[in-house]
């Protein structure tokens, strides 16, 4: 599904934030990208979703070359990759409901599809009471739920979880782990991005683990080891 | 949503439409000035016409002979032969308010000249036929020729429409330097303060057009109230200036006031094109930066 090929990014001759990262991930696997910070995550995933180009290397995603995409496929390619973020990244003048349908409505999506689409998602995350308040009114891990729930509406077949529980206290984070779960097994491939050492180690999965850009280690059911 | 974003920073919306009202102005006067100069000049082009004033002693064939010399020439359009007659019935048309003027030429006591009144094709072509008539073989039968006057107003007049494009452009051109960068800024700060929503809608796959309609449409709304305000401000003028500026250019040849008229139109047109042209460049250069990278 995604291939990492000797992907590099270099600010500058002694500033390398990825470093010939190698590995693979498959169909259906939920992936933990580990790593103090600076260990090289964020700017690999930025690489991933197109934010930046890397100095070398291939991303390969469903077998296509990301890098090779021209400037007016990009907005299809993001469509299919969800992103959810530490800092949830919503419309504070917008309600949940609006969030999400914000997503759909950009890229043209018909009105009656909406309406459809968005109450389902809003469902899926447990938020089908709370469609009509503003994003400044929920808690955080409500509101990382509605980023999920925007970043699924798209039925993208890979979402990437950039320190979602960053700013989440222990229940919420555990919460919002358990809907990354729930999401992996209805097929979405999920690549989670954490320091979160707690989450890490209990959560039993492959875990590739990063260190000055490098990929150090990469074990199916790992730990936290840094 | 650009009408929100137009009335929400309402004072630099209105510092950038003055910006463009003035450079639109501007260069309204200047294409004005331009039009009208370059319609009188014409104008007074089709008046001017080389006279030829013959000598009393020149026979009729002479001058029948000198007419279709002059003729056929490819620069003459036209050649009018004014009799003594002809000459005397003008005079006295022309002081016909002043008795004693007019009565001071008579049938019996004429001394107007005989002369062949001579139209070119162009107005600058008359100097070419004057030199031919200064030739040996014909400047015998000719007391004087005519055309100084007319050609050195026309000449000025030349000179006085270069000048005025070349000013005019000079400053306009300075305008629209200034109201792109006014222009420019403007729908940036409007960039800026939505900053955070342009990223969201690029994580969740918005195309660059659909990112870049609204800002196009405030650069048009700059651009379209700019050229209302402009139009009514010279439709106002014009009502004003029409009858001194017609009074003034009396008898120059053509209808001054239908002339302003048409191209009051004319240049209202210059107006919405320059202005939406503005407004449409400067919000695609503004939202240059914030697209798909």
């Amino acid at each position: 599904m995604i291939e990492f090929q000797h992907v590099t990014k270099k600010y500058s001759e002694s500033i390398i934030a990825v470093d010939d990262v190698n590995f693979k991930i498959a169909k259906g696997e939920f992936v933990a990208l580990v790593g103090p910070s600076g260990a090289g995550k964020s700017t690999l995933i930025k690489i991933l979703i197109r934010e930046e180009m890397p100095t070398s290397g291939r991303i390969l995603v469903a077998d296509r070359d990301i890098f090779q995409l021209r400037e007016r496929e990009l907005p299809y390619y993001r469509r299919k990759v969800g992103v959810i973020f530490q800092d949830f990244k919503l419309l504070s003048k917008k309600t949940v409901y609006e969030n999400v349908a914000f997503a759909l409505e950009v890229a043209g999506v018909f009105t009656s599809v909406i309406k459809k689409r968005v109450p389902e998602m809003l469902s899926l995350v447990g938020l089908e009471n709370r469609s009509n308040a503003f994003s400044e009114e929920l808690s955080g891990g409500e509101k990382q739920r509605v980023s999920i729930a925007r970043a699924l509406v798209h039925e993208p077949k890979l979402l990437i979880a950039d320190e979602p529980t960053g700013n989440l206290d222990p229940v919420n984070s555990w919460e919002i782990m358990e809907l990354l779960f729930k999401i992996n097994k209805q097929g979405t491939v999920v690549l989670l991005a954490t320091h979160n050492k707690e989450v890490v180690d209990a959560i039993n999965k492959r875990v590739i683990t990063m260190k000055d850009g490098k990929v150090v280690s990469d074990k199916e059911n790992g730990k936290y080891i840094i | 949503m650009s009408v929100v974003s137009f009335w929400r920073n309402r004072w630099l919306s209105l510092a950038t439409t003055l910006i463009i009202i003035l450079t639109l102005i501007i260069i309204s006067i200047f294409s004005f000035m331009v039009l009208i100069v370059n319609k009188t000049a014409t104008s007074l082009r089709e008046k001017v016409d080389l006279v030829v004033y013959l000598k009393d002693s020149d026979s009729e064939e002479q001058i029948k002979a000198l007419r279709e010399i002059i003729e056929s020439r490819p620069e003459v359009e036209s050649i009018i032969y004014v009799s003594k007659t002809d000459a005397l019935l003008r005079w006295q048309a022309r002081y016909s308010s002043d008795e004693d003027l007019k009565n001071a030429v008579t049938e019996n006591d004429n001394p107007l000249p005989r002369s062949l009144e001579v139209k070119t094709v162009e107005a600058e072509q008359i100097s070419t036929v004057a030199e031919f008539l200064q030739n040996e073989d014909y400047s015998p039968l000719i007391s004087q020729l005519s055309y100084e006057k007319n050609k050195t107003l026309i000449d000025r007049l030349v000179s006085i429409t270069s000048f005025i494009k070349k000013a005019g452009s000079g400053l306009s051109i300075l305008f629209i330097i200034i109201s792109i960068f006014v222009v420019y800024n403007a729908v940036k700060i409007t960039i800026f303060a939505r900053s955070e929503e342009l990223e969201i809608m690029r994580l969740v796959g918005a195309t660059d057009s659909y990112v870049r309609l609204p800002f196009v449409f405030e650069g048009v709304i700059y651009g379209l109230l700019a050229a209302v305000v402009s139009s009514l401000i010279l439709i106002v003028s014009y009502n004003f200036l029409n009858l001194p500026l017609s009074n003034y250019l009396n008898n120059i040849g053509y209808n001054v006031s239908a002339f302003i008229r048409t191209s009051v139109f004319q240049v209202v047109g210059l107006q919405f094109l320059i202005s939406l042209l503005l407004g449409i460049f400067c919000s695609f250069w503004a939202t240059r930066e914030h697209l798909s990278k």
